[in-house]
């Protein structure tokens, strides 16, 4: 990988680190489990690594953004994930910063 | 199912003891549906090699299990700008006493080439561990910020404060074009200042220091210096003394980088001192024959006369350029004054 490449890299990783809490707040308004969640965020075009997406939910659980629970589906024991009420919140004032930015960066293209 | 298994395992070596069995029960759930969906696209069990290549583009065990901990910093953001800042002071000052104390055990001592090494192969050792202490403490910091915000905030907060209005006035070589005073260079002012003023002291009993084996030469002529040479050395000791203390306060005080406007002016001022001394002396006499030399030579009075003379017009050279330069730094500082 160039040195250009590898700063590419960095700054797209930046830029989509910030995306990705937004994209998932988004999907958890319903709820999903890690790997329809995944296949979810895939369908709309927003590939994430399992590595990256499975500890981002533990996280934005932790925060308080999200709310789980063990059950049941198909035999095997699984983790479903959806919006807490504080995560809704949060959520609303992350979306209407997202459309700020949005319209601030068309404006200046 | 065999190699997801061993997978799962290798991770779970490295996850937080009280949440790994959570941890790698979802994770576990998530791959083995994932694999379950893949067959079911492919219409067929995954071979060994597929599910390889599925398990390595996931990461290694430790990478995957390092995701699910805290972000955790040695010395975090907040902090590492300080840190960085006392360890250059810290290790600026070690070595600058490092140098010191080894200069004047070697110097007072034997000074044989085995002290000298043995000092200067040693200074790595004490710089290395001084910096790992520096780490450490400031390690030992972060986190207790990390587990004791509140009470840490409260204690550094009065640190962390700062005053626009006390920030330093705009420094005037930072123009552009000039360079600006580097630590390393600072630091080296000090620590040859000193070594010079060591010189300096060693060169009475040992006169070999400046002149080497001339000093033999010296001692086998028949003139010898008069007193005034001993107040022309001592004021030279001091203003090397000066200076150097000088400059260690500019060192402590970190505004190496901007010493005080009037530093050079005041320097050449005092480095009048030494050759006006050396003036004084009466009838321009700056050397003598030795007592007991009897009955001196024409020659050797003629020798005389025109190493006194030669000493009285050098030393009239050294200060008439002396004060020119002081004049015109004078001329440039007033110049500079003027324009503020």
């Amino acid at each position: 990988m160039t040195i250009s490449e590898n700063l590419f890299e960095n700054l797209r990783l930046e830029l989509r680190r910030g995306c990705l809490a937004l994209a998932v707040l988004a999907q958890l308004r319903q709820e999903h489990y890690g790997y329809t969640l995944r296949k979810a965020l895939a369908e709309h075009g927003l590939v994430i690594d399992e590595s990256t997406l499975y500890p981002l939910l533990r996280r934005l659980e932790t925060q308080g953004l999200l709310t789980s629970e063990w059950r049941e589906e198909d035999k095997r024991n699984k983790r479903f994930y959806r919006l807490s009420s504080d995560g809704e919140e949060i959520f609303r004032q992350l979306l209407q910063e997202w459309h700020e930015i949005n319209t601030s960066i068309n404006s200046i293209l | 199912m065999n190699l997801l298994d061993r997978y799962l395992q290798a991770i779970k070596k490295h996850l937080p003891w009280q949440r790994q069995d959570d941890i790698l029960a979802e994770l576990r759930a998530n791959l083995e549906s994932q694999l379950e969906d893949r067959e079911y696209e492919l219409g067929r069990a995954l071979t060994t090699e597929e599910v390889q290549a599925w398990l390595k583009s996931m990461g290694s065990p430790m990478q995957v299990a390092a995701r699910y901990q805290p972000q955790q910093y040695l010395i975090g953001p907040t902090l590492f700008p300080i840190y960085g800042f006392v360890m250059r002071m810290a290790l600026a000052w070690i070595a600058s006493l490092y140098t010191v104390i080894n200069a004047l055990q070697i110097a007072l001592g034997t000074p044989t080439t085995h002290a000298i090494v043995e000092a200067v192969l040693r200074a790595p050792v004490v710089l290395v561990s001084a910096a790992a202490w520096i780490t450490l403490i400031f390690a030992a910091v972060e986190f207790a910020m990390a587990h004791y915000p509140a009470q840490v905030q409260s204690i550094i907060a009065p640190y962390l404060d700062w005053n626009p209005a006390a920030l330093p006035p705009i420094e005037p070589d930072t123009a552009p074009g000039k360079k600006r005073r580097s630590l390393a260079h600072a630091l080296a002012e000090v620590v040859f200042g000193f070594i010079g003023l060591i010189w300096l002291l060693l060169i009475p009993h040992n006169p070999w220091v400046v002149l080497g084996p001339g000093a033999l030469y010296l001692e086998s002529l028949p003139y010898e210096l008069t007193p005034v040479w001993f107040l022309f050395y001592w004021s030279i000791v001091a203003l090397n003394l000066i200076q150097l203390i000088w400059r260690s306060i500019d060192l402590a005080r970190g505004s190496w980088q901007r010493p005080h406007p009037l530093q050079g002016i005041v320097w050449k001022t005092m480095g009048i001192v030494p050759p006006i001394l050396l003036l004084t002396a009466a009838g321009h006499t700056f050397v003598v024959l030795k007592q007991g030399v009897l009955p001196p030579s024409a020659q050797t009075l003629a020798t005389l006369d025109t190493i006194n003379l030669s000493i009285y017009r050098g030393m009239m050279v050294v200060c008439a350029i002396t004060v020119l330069q002081l004049l015109w730094d004078i001329a440039q500082f007033a110049l500079r004054a003027y324009r503020k």
